[in-house]
């Protein structure tokens, strides 16, 4: 059994105006979502992944391996893992980096389970993101960063990883033109494939565990835009589910962080005995995971974090997130 | 302010830890860049020695004016941070308005970018923000 | 020791965008061969002080470029850099040539070109200064280094932003008054205050400018000069030199004050004078707090006093010492490699009773520059007298 030791979430505090953005490209309708949580100039994944990495290790305890989930720049040829690790001062620790989507981070979560079930040092998993949209795109994208970090290991921990299940089609709901230095989103399909691999896994899930969806305290969903919140309700996911965990309306899509960061908002506001469902989509594929919280959380204040913000104007945010996409390494 | 790549990957590993040079003659710990000499004994060997990253300011001024390497980020504030340990580092603290910055904050070491290289190259160093644990009362 | 001063010539301290690095060196050499009655080919050696021709203007090997264009070819040309202490490291390598009797003339001069590159861009060269690789990696600037200095000394000594900005008002006092100053404006306290934030405390009125402009200064052994009894009989007769820290993190005011006091104590020696005896000094300030600072290294006031001369008249021109009569730094503005030669050129001429009239101190006959370079890194004191007979 793999349990949850501690955790840490960490979400900038800048809010960029996604209402003057689409005003500016002239984009019909209202924003989907209130602002962006916008890194810093000085910010990116490696940064935020530094800060709840921090909090997730604050408990004294050193891991084993490092599992860093991005799809952001600037790491693709260096290792985001391996250089954490260094920031982190993790001499000898395992770094592994996984190829970030949306769900990414449990796939994390089930390495770590596998390490945490043969004996092994605790598993950070670290997912960290900050997109950037080229223009008007970022009206679709939601595009905004943050991140959040998981130690996970055999014992002494808040919380335990239960069954997991899994479900996924092969398309096109995002995709990167060869000539193109950062992803389409095809959003009818996004959502459409999201709610139905959604619905295979959390049925999966059903069948392993004998606990409808109805009966988690929370559900944490990965969260790339607020149509996909609303289609959670047609596979069972009630409103009072999402109460405290969603939060792309106010501050855009996390990427990666997504699902890791609502759990840390799950997990935040949880009590013991409460179960949580930890749903990851990225990539046509949703995962559905099941958290048991066994004893009080430490608390990572995501809640009271994401509420200390500092709106940016527009040329602000244009100016931060400029040539972010391309960004080497 | 310009380094190139290769420059980079040999300052750079200092800037992702935060640590301070000991002297092994005298003890006396210097920031972390006094690979060859210690100013306080004239001792010729120095050591690696990593700080907790916890501190407060001693002195601090906020930069409007900042060099090509740095614009953007203008206000900024820029403090001499004396560590717990003792010794004094100059870094710039971030998160907080310069209004609510004062000698004696406390603040703790965090990770951000510094600059975008000529080369590409993404230089990390310390900031500081106000460590929340151990602000002063009020 | 003494040696010789044959001839001085300066350019306006200014934004001079018609003209080239090369062309304010060529001006100013001219104005001190023309005040010295040689021509070129008399100079048999050159000292260029130039701090950043290869990042303002792209071009290296400033001393033998210059050489070329003045004209002194086929004599010993070099470039001499030492942060903004360049000017008056030049002043002492002439000196020490002289004194070696290698050579019976030589040049010295400074000259920076600033102005052909962005603020931004100057302000990252002029950080090269410093350390560049390492400290002022963390953001630090000289406006934002010397503010911490500034703040330190504040604190330690209960000074006001208000006391120091008295140090400002004098100088543009006097910069008004300097046909070759850069800032050429009076303005009072109130002034100083609201004038736009650098880097805390210090504020525009109290940070230099920067400058394009040259210094040239002709040397000369002593035996030369008292054969030409019709010359003005001024000489350099002391000239010392220190280093000192090189982060601005170490400096402490401690380190600040010695930068000055200990080159200071050995050229009061060499001179054969103390402070009492000086007249008009010409100490660096690129900012404000750098008066008092060096006001104090000289020995002109305790420390944490040098800031009330300027404030109850005892370093204006009819003071205790005139310090500053060219306006300083914060008007001439700082052409980083000619500093240390104009401040020489500006004391000459207080010696030489040549400077514009509402800045001559009079019966000046001793006089001081103090020039610093670096975070608190360069110390170079140089004392001049007018021995006549």
């Amino acid at each position: 059994m793999a349990e949850i030791i501690r955790y840490g979430a960490y979400v900038p505090r800048y809010r960029a105006p996604l209402g003057e953005i689409q005003s500016f490209f002239g984009r019909p309708g209202r924003p989907r979502s209130k602002a962006l949580a916008t890194p810093a100039l000085d910010e990116d994944t490696l940064t935020m992944a530094f800060e709840a990495s921090q909090t997730a290790l604050a408990g004294g305890q050193s891991p084993g391996t490092l599992i860093a989930v991005s799809q952001s720049p600037p790491f693709r040829l260096r290792k985001l893992a391996s250089t954490l690790a260094r920031t982190l001062g993790l001499d000898g620790v395992t770094p592994i980096d996984l190829a970030g989507n949306g769900a990414s981070l449990l796939d994390g979560f089930a390495i770590a389970q596998a390490i945490a079930a043969a004996g092994g040092e605790p598993t950070l998993v670290v997912a960290a993101d900050h997109l950037v949209s080229y223009e008007e795109r970022v009206c679709d994208t939601l595009s905004a960063g943050a991140s959040c970090a998981y130690l996970i290991g055999s014992s002494g921990g808040c919380a335990t990883l239960g069954a997991s299940a899994r479900a996924a089609r092969e398309v096109y709901d995002v995709w990167v033109l060869g000539n193109e230095p950062e992803a389409r989103y095809r959003l009818e399909v996004l959502f459409e494939t999201y709610g139905a691999v959604a619905a295979e896994a959390l049925a999966a899930l059903e069948a392993a565990t004998e606990r409808t969806t109805g009966d988690y305290a929370a559900v944490c969903p990965s969260q790339p835009h607020p149509q996909t919140l609303r289609g959670l309700g047609r596979v069972g996911v009630a409103p009072g589910q999402l109460e405290r965990t969603s939060f792309v309306g106010d501050i855009g899509n996390l990427g990666a962080a997504s699902v890791g960061v609502s759990l840390a908002l799950g997990l935040d506001g949880a009590s013991s005995g409460d179960a949580l469902l930890a749903l990851g989509y990225g990539g046509g594929e949703a995962i559905a995971q099941e958290v048991t919280v066994t004893g009080t959380p430490t608390g990572a204040g995501t809640a009271e974090a994401m509420a200390d913000s500092e709106a940016i104007s527009l040329s602000t945010y244009y100016r931060w997130t400029r040539g972010r996409q391309a960004e080497p390494h | 302010m310009t380094v190139s790549a290769i420059e980079f990957s040999r300052l750079g590993p200092p800037k992702l830890r935060l640590y301070a040079m000991r002297c092994t003659s005298c003890e006396a710990l210097s920031p972390w860049w006094e690979h060859h000499h210690c100013y306080k004994c004239g001792g010729g060997e120095l050591v690696e020695q990593e700080l907790a990253g916890t501190g407060e300011i001693s002195n601090y001024t906020v930069v409007y004016y900042p060099p090509r390497d740095f614009l953007g980020q203008e206000p900024y504030v820029v403090g001499h941070i004396t560590m717990d340990e003792g010794v004094m580092m100059p870094a710039p603290v971030v998160g907080v308005a310069p209004e609510d910055v004062s000698v004696g904050t406390r603040v703790k070491a965090t990770l951000r970018r510094m600059k975008l290289g000529h080369e590409g190259d993404i230089y990390y160093s310390q900031k500081f923000v106000v460590d929340p644990e151990r602000a002063p009362a009020g | 020791m003494r040696i010789g001063v044959l001839g001085v010539g300066k350019t306006p301290h200014k934004i001079q965008h018609n003209k080239s690095l090369r062309d304010l060196a060529v001006e100013s050499s001219r104005l001190a061969l023309d005040d010295a009655g040689l021509s070129p080919s008399d100079i048999q050696a050159m000292y260029v002080g130039n701090v950043g021709s290869v990042g303002f203007n792209y071009e290296n090997s400033t001393g033998l470029m210059v050489a070329h264009h003045v004209g002194v070819v086929p004599a010993a040309a070099v470039r001499v850099e030492a942060a903004c202490g360049t000017g008056a490291w030049a002043l002492h390598l002439g000196c020490v040539a002289i004194l070696s009797g290698l050579y019976d003339t030589v040049m010295v001069l400074g000259c920076e070109k600033m102005n052909d590159l962005a603020t931004a861009e100057g302000t990252s060269i002029i950080a090269q200064a410093a350390d560049s690789k390492e400290e002022y990696f963390s953001g630090l600037t000289f406006p934002s280094g010397t503010a911490l200095t500034a703040r330190r000394y504040m604190q330690t000594y209960g000074l006001t932003e208000e006391d120091l900005a008295h140090t400002s008002v004098k100088n543009h006092h006097y910069g008004a008054r300097n046909p070759y100053a850069h800032l050429r404006f009076e303005c009072t306290v109130e002034e100083v205050m609201r004038s736009a934030k650098v880097a805390d405390p210090l504020k525009l009125y109290e940070v230099c400018p920067m400058t394009d402009a040259s210094s040239a200064i002709v040397l000369c052994r002593e035996e030369i000069l008292r054969d030409q009894p019709d010359k003005p009989q001024v000489y350099v007769t002391a000239s010392q030199m220190a280093t000192g820290t090189w982060y601005a993190a170490s400096d402490s005011l401690d380190d600040a004050h010695a930068l000055f006091a200990r080159p200071a104590e050995r050229a009061y020696a060499m001179a054969g004078i103390s402070a009492d005896d000086v007249d008009v000094a010409e100490i660096y300030n690129s900012f404000a707090i750098q008066e008092p600072l060096g006001i104090e290294g000289l020995g002109f006031a305790e420390q944490g006093k040098g800031w009330e001369g300027a404030a109850d008249g005892s370093t204006w021109i009819d003071g205790k010492v005139g310090i500053n009569l060219s306006g300083g730094l914060l008007c001439k503005g700082h052409p980083l490699g000619a500093t240390g030669a104009t401040q020489a050129v500006d004391i000459i001429e207080q010696l030489r009773g040549t400077a514009p009239p509402d800045m001559q101190r009079k019966d000046a006959e001793t006089g001081i520059s103090a020039c610093r370079g670096g975070p608190g890194s360069v110390g170079a004191i140089h004392i001049y007298q007018r021995l006549e007979g």
